[in-house]
């Protein structure tokens, strides 16, 4: 599928902000199922300096500063990018059978995904978690027949409301509530995947939308999107990741769908959020986030039309929220 | 003379003084035997202590030898001036900004701790070869992660730990070095032997204290001291000095600051001490800006470079672009500047997961993979129990072990406070294993050790005599930095003293937070002394021109303000002893003259507001003058300006003599124990108030005497004093306005009032003698250019040294400069001229209101040209 996003982001601010730096991630991955074909950020005012690097985890990481007083900061995110879908190989390796492995005995050789079997700002160690995904545990399952099972839990126990709660919510709260957005769902899987031993990622990314039938697209209705990665131990080298979405109930290797556009993965939303920043002035600021994903290919394939249908919408009309004062944080542009 | 054999009460009671069973003996040098149950081996062993009660080691022995006195009075007298010299000094481990929550001074006891030079020696390698260790542990899991690879290292201990910081991942610091700075704590066992019970390298605090401790013990023992051979200080901090500039690209003229969390953190007065004492530039974040992946230091003259951060601020905090974002504490952009190898960070960022307990047991088998060596100075045996057969073995021994957190602190993994086994029930025992096995990568099971016990100073109270008493210390050692050794490897060096903690009661636990003290530390050497001073190796001319001019913007803020509440202080002070004079004197029924007072006292807020005027209620008027003296609520008088006049003056401890602070700090305590004392008495009566009121304000004028006198007249100076002489301006202006609307200048006791408010009385009574005239008071109070508090003079004063001030654009200079009237243009006949039917002296009273505005205006534009930077919030923001 021929996917093309276009990601603007768009600050206002009160009175005008006098320096500022930032960090955006907001380039697509290149891997085996995503083609990046091409990729534009566009950044106003412009940047004194602005740098690309490539974070710890393989993502595309943009840096720059603004040292002109400015009351609007706007910036555009255009890329192309085509999927595939690749059918899954077969995996048996029973969950317990991983988790043991990854323990840790002196003098046995490591494995880079541990790293994503620990705690993490956002995905804090509580008996919660747990507690909430032993029932999906069933001794000697799959470690993908677990996850799979934790995933359809999340999307059947959970109700999806978009003011239910910020960025900043913890995952905690949103187990409590039952309640939240496509990433208090990825960071309750997360801890629940994580407190039984097995590494699971963050994945930030877009889903494709589609209309309601007899309805025209609306052109930044779309959102970010975030979902879970998780670690198939005996998959071939370099392909161990399966995505598993619990807002939308989808699972696939690579990615959930060819609808699915990866950004940027980690250990969970801090590490990969798609645009943040430190301001000096600014008390008060407005932020307005639009993405529109479509598909540009033609290819749209019966399994694509079919999974779509039962979707979950964006957080809908591009929203717009206003914070004012002090230190405000990471409102959501996210679903 | 023996002195073990004359008699001496110091002697006697440290005879009496032995350490507890199973701990090692400082004073003796062995573990004390322990109790028999037999009866008859207790005779034997009662006979046996007594006889060993009498040997003190070597070292001792010496000590008491040369202690100059025999007498434990004395020592008490020692003890006391010791703590008297810590208050004035203004040591303390808390809080400055916090004037109401428990003042802590630092506590320190008055004997040192000894090392002999065979033990030092063994610890100095032992420390330098966990140094290498340490380092190749940094630079490998920073680098290739071999050692994680390989299974040398638990992933739960790096990658788990919060302290891992994955921005650094492969980043290699500039110079080649992540760790310039660590501390170890020591234990001394009951066998003698010196272990290892943890390491710190975020951000380890004790090398300001220790120094502190060292000028105060020494002085108390100077003889004892150069008789022992103490080894000095000052060698380590130069060779850490010079390798940290020898690791930046601008090598010696490297510009290097000490960057603090500010004067809210608990050890922010070491590090202003050290940032003194090692002539770095005292910084916090809000001070430094990155700008092309470059770091510099805002000042009044603009942005200048810094190459070095000796920091204070732990990891987390450093960077609120990648790291957390709600500090206020960092710089943003930091880590690309570091990343970049521009600016040099010790300790680079990303070792806090050194300081875990756990990773102890895991480097034994490191410094053999990795230096092909045993270490020599082990650690206390260490469980991780993330290792299941570990977990396993740690279950076995809870009882006489210490449960210790794998991640001290972490908000995102289980956190608690230490305990040891054998302080707990079996019922107790049973939780702690099951919340082990629950969460076995969060605990970690550490053998216990007796620590050992040293002789401490108990001073009685009067009348009784102190004893020596043996108390249970942890020694903390420090390493640095010390350039790289033959074979061209890093190299440190460790400093020969240390800051030992000493546990509060007989408990086990030493730690400042628990209410223990602190001591010296006396590490002896058999071979010669050094005696470097840190007297600064020779600076280029240009690195000299730049560090005079460097006056952070921040620092002239405080600078600022500490001129405007020094004038606050001194005016709110003339006021309420004039007032309190007035209300008792002979003039107090004049109407104008209590009008004018209760308008003064209404405008500078020494009463509440609500409070009957002195026309209405004299007594309940001067009562609750008295009443809010101190008062932090509400009434901004003497004591609310002294105490800003402290908190702002510790916020630029660095730049104030030793005299200065510590009046400063004697003057807001003696204030306010008074007013205490007086209201805890009921006694509100003016006489008191005023004999309190005379004494701080000898004080205040030592204060203002260190700051004309004491000072180095740099911009900062520059700055305090534009801070003063607009306060000036605005309070003296207004006081002669408010006396012509009230008519109170036209009364004798108003006359008299307002030349004591001026401070003018023996000049005017010198030139006029009893004269009453207007046209004398103005000349004097007004347009004497030699009287510092007459107008002409402070408005003079204030245009010459906005005009000096430092270069700002160009138009802005000269307007704020001619915001303030020019003395030149007034004229005494002009403005004494009364028109027939009007107020007196209109033009004069217009330009009262002149300057009492361009006070305002004034201030407004030097917060604008100069604070706006340091002022400015920053925040984050996100999507």
């Amino acid at each position: 599928m021929l996917l093309q996003v276009t990601h603007n982001t768009r600050y206002d601010y009160q009175p005008s902000v006098e320096t500022a730096q930032h960090v955006a991630y907001l380039q697509p991955l290149q891997h085996a199922s995503q083609n990046l074909l091409s990729h534009s950020l566009t950044i106003s005012p412009q940047p004194a300096q602005q740098r690309s690097t490539v974070d710890v985890y393989g993502n595309a990481r943009v840096f720059f500063s603004l040292q002109v007083p400015h009351t609007v900061l706007e910036v555009k995110a255009q890329s192309l990018v085509s999927t595939a879908a690749h059918a899954l190989p077969e995996s048996t390796e029973a969950w317990e059978q991983l988790r043991d492995r990854l323990r840790y005995q002196a003098h046995t050789p490591f494995e880079a995904a541990s790293e994503f079997v620990f705690a993490s700002p956002f995905v804090p160690r509580r008996q919660e978690f747990s507690g909430y995904a032993r029932p999906s545990f069933v001794a000697g399952a799959s470690v993908l027949a677990v996850a799979v099972d934790l995933m359809e839990r999340i999307h059947t126990d959970f109700i999806y409301e978009s003011e239910s709660t910020q960025v900043s919510t913890p995952a905690l709260q949103a187990l409590e509530q039952r309640k939240g957005v496509c990433q208090d769902f990825a960071h309750i899987m997360l801890a629940g995947l994580r407190s039984m031993g097995l590494p699971a990622r963050y994945v930030s990314g877009y889903l494709l939308t589609q209309p309601a039938p007899g309805e025209v697209k609306l052109v930044g209705s779309d959102a970010s999107h975030a979902w879970v990665s998780v670690y198939v131990g005996d998959l071939p080298e370099g392909q161990r990741w399966v995505d598993l979405d619990p807002t939308n109930n989808r699972w696939g290797w690579n990615a959930p769908g060819v609808d699915y556009v990866t950004v940027a993965t980690g250990r969970d939303f801090g590490d990969v959020s798609p645009l943040r920043g430190v301001i000096h002035g600014g008390a008060s600021h407005t932020l307005t986030v639009g993405v529109t994903v479509e598909n540009i290919g033609g290819d749209n394939t019966d399994s694509v039309a079919l999974a779509s249908a039962s979707q979950t919408q964006g957080q809908g009309q591009g929203q717009s929220q206003s914070m004012a004062g002090g230190m405000s944080q990471s409102q959501g542009a996210i679903n | 003379m023996d002195p073990v054999s004359t008699p001496n009460d110091v002697l006697t009671s440290a005879r009496a003084s032995t350490a507890a069973a199973a701990h090692y003996d400082e004073l003796r040098g062995h573990p004390p035997k322990k109790a028999s149950s037999h009866a008859a081996a207790d005779v034997v062993d009662a006979m046996d202590s007594i006889a060993a009660s009498a040997r003190f080691t070597g070292a001792w022995s010496q000590f008491f030898e040369n202690m100059e006195t025999q007498s434990s009075t004395e020592l008490d007298a020692r003890a006391a001036s010791l703590e008297r010299q810590i208050r004035d000094n203004g040591v303390t481990y808390n809080v400055y900004a916090d004037a109401e929550g428990p003042q802590r001074p630092w506590s320190l006891d008055l004997f040192p701790l000894v090392v002999d030079a065979p033990s030092w020696q063994h610890i100095e390698a032992g420390v330098q070869q966990r140094m290498r260790l340490l380092e190749a542990v940094m630079a490998d899991v920073y680098g290739p992660r071999t050692y994680l690879a390989q299974g040398l290292l638990p992933p739960a201990l790096v990658h788990g730990h919060p302290g891992y910081l994955r921005p650094m991942a492969g980043v290699r610091p500039v110079g080649g070095r992540h760790l310039h700075v660590a501390a170890f704590d020591l234990a001394h066992g009951p066998d003698g032997n010196w272990w290892v019970v943890g390491q710190r390298s975020q951000a380890p605090s004790g090398l300001g204290y220790l120094l502190e401790n060292r000028l105060a013990v020494s002085r108390q023992f100077p003889q004892a001291f150069q008789a022992l051979k103490v080894q000095r200080l000052a060698g380590t901090y130069r060779a850490l000095m010079d390798s940290l500039k020898a690791h930046c690209p601008a090598g010696a003229d490297a510009h290097i600051a000490l960057l603090t969390p500010g004067p809210y953190n608990e050890t922010y007065f070491e590090h202003a001490y050290l940032a003194r004492y090692l002539g770095l530039s005292l910084v916090e974040g809000s001070d430094l800006i990155v700008r092309d992946e470059r770091l510099f230091l805002r000042t009044l003259r603009g942005l200048v470079p810094v190459h070095g951060l000796l920091k204070r601020v732990d990891d987390q905090y450093l960077d609120p672009l990648e790291l957390r974002p709600d500090s206020t504490l960092g710089v943003p952009g930091l880590l690309q500047a570091i990343r970049a190898g521009n600016v040099l960070v010790a300790n680079a960022p990303g070792s806090a997961f050194l300081e875990s307990p756990a990773l102890l047991g895991f480097l034994p088998a490191l410094a053999r993979h990795a230096l092909g060596e045993e270490l020599s100075l082990p650690a206390l045996s260490t469980w991780w129990c993330g290792e299941r057969s570990a977990m396993e073995d740690a279950l076995s021994r809870l009882r006489e072990h210490t449960i210790k957190p794998t991640y001290p602190g972490s908000s995102i993994h289980t956190s608690f406070e230490s305990v040891i086994g054998n302080t707990l029930g079996q019922t107790a025992l049973d939780a702690w294993a099951g919340r082990i096995m629950r969460q076995s990568e969060d605990h970690t099971v550490q053998a216990y050790m007796p620590l050992s016990q040293m002789p401490t100073w108990h001073s009685a109270g009067p009348g009784q005599r102190g004893a020596m008493v043996a108390r249970s210390a942890l020694l903390r050692v420090f390493a640095v930095s010390d350039g790289l050794d033959a074979a061209g490897r890093p190299h440190w060096r460790v400093l020969p003293g240390g800051l030992a903690r000493v546990a509060g009661t007989t408990a086990d636990i030493a730690s400042m937070q628990r209410g223990g003290s602190s001591a010296d530390v006396w590490v002896l050497t058999a071979g010669e002394v050094d005696t470097t001073t840190l007297l600064p190796t020779a600076l280029t001319p240009a690195v000299l021109a730049q560090r005079k001019r460097l006056v952070t913007s921040r620092a002239a803020e405080n600078l600022y303000w500490l001129g405007r509440y020094t004038e606050r202080s001194e005016n709110t002070l003339r006021l309420a002893r004039l007032t309190l004079e007035c209300l008792g004197g002979e003039n107090q029924n004049s109407v104008p003259l209590l009008q004018w007072l209760s308008q003064q006292a209404v405008a500078n807020t020494l009463v509440l507001p609500g409070t009957p005027s002195a026309v209405q209620a004299r007594r309940v008027f001067e009562r609750a003058l008295i009443a809010s003296l101190a008062s932090a609520e509400g009434a901004t008088s003497v004591g609310f300006n002294v105490r800003a006049l402290k908190m702002t003056a510790a916020t630029v401890r660095e730049r104030l003599s030793q005299e200065h602070w510590n009046t400063i700090v004697r003057t807001e305590e003696e204030l306010f124990a008074h007013c205490t004392h007086l209201a805890a008495q009921n006694d509100y009566s003016p006489a008191q108030a005023l004999r309190v009121l005379g004494e701080v304000s000898d004080q205040l004028a030592a204060i203002t005497g260190a700051q004309t006198d004491r000072m180095t007249r740099d911009d900062g100076w520059r700055l305090l004093s534009i801070g003063r002489h607009v306060e000036r301006l605005y309070f003296l202006a207004s006081a002669l306005a408010r006396s012509f609307e009230t008519g109170a200048v036209n009364t004798d006791g108003g006359f008299e009032a307002l030349l004591t408010l001026f401070d003018s009385t023996i000049t005017f009574h010198a030139q006029y003698q009893q004269s009453r005239d207007i046209a004398a008071l103005t000349d004097l109070l007004v347009l004497d250019r030699d009287n510092p508090r007459s107008l002409a003079w402070v408005a003079h004063t204030l245009r010459g040294r906005l005009a000096k001030l430092a270069q700002s654009p160009a138009g802005e200079l000269s307007t704020m400069s001619l915001q303030v009237p020019n003395p030149d243009t007034w004229d005494l006949a002009h403005l004494c001229d009364t028109p027939e039917g009007e107020p007196s002296a209109p033009a004069l009273r217009e330009l009262l209101e002149d300057l009492s505005d361009c006070a305002f205006d004034v201030s407004e534009g030097i917060s604008t040209t100069y604070f706006t930077h340091s002022g400015q919030t920053k925040h984050s923001v996100g999507t």
